[in-house]
């Protein structure tokens, strides 16, 4: 795929601040903050991990991220974008920087998988000629390029959420927000994902944040990991270094079982 | 706003896409439509044709002055050039009173006319004045009645007078059943727009996501509006079209002896307006159903 951007060769931590939340509050109503005072910074080309308890504000932290919210306080930094002043007419120019991808797919059901990625170019009206490209490259990227024909509704929900990382995908975003991605698929499958959203993220350099219940998922990449809990940001733990990720697989048997299975995590 | 031609093309089938997801809707939508569209068509034709008849009936109408006994021709045709001379005078007919006469026996004795050997009107010579403007025409009695030589001014203002009034009533009354049937169809429109949107919300979220502008969002709507105005306008067209013939020949068969007021316009002169009026109207009520809908219901 044509990417304009240097492929940075795996998590980088050097790189321009991408997104920035400083004392982030969001009241849905009077009661309790769904998110309390945080604040956060990624860089471009990072992988983050964000965990917690359901409830703990998560998907508001996301939906703050992509200005489907707006926080009831603090500033928001998003590419450049100060979101607590974007102008209306500004929001689609910004949203088109950012792939988004969520628990329950959300596919065009009555489309087939070309199409359903393809919508993501017509909505920014690329040219028809280019949308065949990029198309055929995104459905390439997630391993569907021979199912492009099919009915989405008669695709496995591993190959729904491919269609949707790949739809995501096609618009080149500089940032990728995947809420629960893994949430309705089954442990193998939801690894799949996981390593999918990982080479897009270490091949294109795009910029990921992963919302997720899965601790063995969390576990076993090695990421920076983001814990919320009642709304406030409890934990923000740096990926480990190689002798830190190796002493911590050496003492770790839990994941013994999921070893057996035959994947290679190092890869 | 730019857009492109494959942009252009995928919105116009967005929007037929939503008519067809949403039939029974889009139907009665284009049925009510349809119908007021056809009344308006109907109404139209009527009063296109009555005002027709008047214009046509004011081209007869006309002041006929008689003069005083011993009024000579040379007096009465220096008045003719007087007359001639005001603005709302169209034409202004010199008859002698063998001219009269003749007319008179062809159109009412025919035959028996032979009965007589002098003519009964000999010195009714008068002036026949056709009017540009028959509103004036009081006005000109007026002034015609107060000449010395005058003796008598005819006028015939019942024919004109009264198919305006028939005329002003069917307008006023069509007016209202056609304001408030385009109200039902603007409502049915926006209904149907509605019920689409709220059917689509995922795709519209989806959409908003990805970064569509409002207008991409909204377009396929407002298209989708359009084209059941245009759908819903053509209709009734066509059927006006099919029997505007067919009707007015029937009336013109049925009251044949009042075929000197029953003249029709042809078909050609009525439907040169009525086609882009129609057309307008059914896209216009389809813009602005599916467009107030799309202020109230879809927030981008
Ligand atoms: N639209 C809303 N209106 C009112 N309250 C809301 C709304 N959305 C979320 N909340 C509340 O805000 C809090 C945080 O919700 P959020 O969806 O961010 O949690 P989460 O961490 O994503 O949870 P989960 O893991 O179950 O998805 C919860 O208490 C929830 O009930
Ligand atoms: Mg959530």
């Amino acid at each position: 795929m044509a990417w304009n951007r240097t492929e940075i060769p795996g998590p980088v931590e050097s790189g321009e601040v991408v997104i920035s939340l400083r004392d982030v509050s969001k009241r849905y109503s009077r009661e309790a903050p769904a998110v309390s005072h945080a604040n956060l910074e990624v860089h471009e080309g990072e992988f983050v991990f964000i965990t917690g308890e359901t409830g703990s504000g998560k998907s508001t932290l996301l939906k703050i991220i992509m200005h489907q919210l707006v926080p009831t306080d603090g500033t928001v930094n998003v590419l450049g974008y100060n979101l607590n002043k974007i102008r209306h007419t500004k929001i689609p120019k910004f949203r088109r920087n950012l792939g988004v991808v969520f628990q329950d797919f959300r596919l065009l059901k009555d489309r087939n998988v070309y199409e359903n990625v393809a919508f993501a170019q017509r909505i920014i009206q690329v040219p028809g000629e280019q949308i065949r490209r990029n198309v055929t490259d995104a459905l390439d990227m997630v391993g569907l390029a021979d199912k492009y024909k099919r009915q989405v509704t008669q695709l496995s929900g591993g190959e729904q959420q491919r269609v949707a990382i790949a739809r995501a995908l096609v618009n080149k975003p500089f940032i990728l927000l995947a809420d629960e991605p893994t949430g309705n698929l089954d442990a193998e499958t939801a690894w799949d994902i996981m390593q999918l959203i990982e080479r897009i993220n270490t091949q294109y350099g795009t910029t990921v944040i992963v919302v997720t219940h899965d601790r063995s998922i969390v576990d076993r990449m090695n990421k920076r990991v983001i814990e919320m809990k009642q709304g406030e940001i409890i934990r923000d733990d740096p990926a480990r270094t190689e002798e830190e990720y190796d002493e911590y697989y050496e003492d770790e048997n839990a994941y013994q079982d999921v070893d057996s299975d035959g994947y290679d995590y190092e890869n | 706003m730019t857009m492109r031609i494959s942009t252009f093309f995928y919105t116009l089938w967005q929007g037929i896409r939503n008519i067809f997801r949403n039939k029974g809707y889009s139907a009665a939508s284009i049925a009510t439509i349809s119908a007021s569209l056809f009344l308006f068509g109907l109404f139209f034709s009527v009063i296109d044709n009555i005002s027709y008849m008047v214009h046509n009936a004011e081209q007869g109408v006309a002041v006929t002055v008689f003069f005083d006994d011993g009024t000579t021709t040379e007096e009465i045709n220096q008045l003719k050039i007087a007359l001639e001379e005001r603005p709302e005078v169209k034409q202004v007919v010199y008859v002698s009173a063998d001219d009269a006469w003749a007319e008179f026996s062809k159109e009412y004795l025919g035959d028996y006319a032979d009965g007589f050997t002098e003519n009964p009107l000999a010195g009714d010579d008068n002036l026949e004045i056709y009017l540009n403007d028959v509103s004036k025409q009081g006005e000109l009695v007026n002034y015609l009645e107060k000449l010395d030589n005058v003796r008598e001014v005819n006028r015939s203002e019942i024919t004109a007078d009264t198919l305006t009034g028939v005329n002003r009533l069917l307008a006023y009354m069509s007016g209202f059943i056609i304001a408030i049937l385009i109200i039902v169809s603007i409502f049915l429109i926006s209904n149907t727009v509605a019920t689409g949107i709220t059917s689509h919300k995922d795709e519209i979220n989806i959409m908003k996501y990805i970064g569509a502008t409002d207008f991409f969002v909204r377009a396929p709507y407002v298209i989708e509006g359009m084209i059941i105005g245009l759908v819903g306008a053509l209709i009734p067209l066509g059927f006006t079209y099919f029997f505007y013939n067919r009707v007015v020949g029937m009336i013109a068969d049925r009251f044949s002896m009042l075929s000197n007021i029953l003249k029709f316009m042809p078909a050609a002169d009525v439907f040169r307006y009525l086609i882009p009026i129609m057309i307008a109207l059914g896209v216009g009520i389809g813009f602005l159903g599916s467009t107030l809908t799309i202020r109230k219901h879809l927030h981008v």
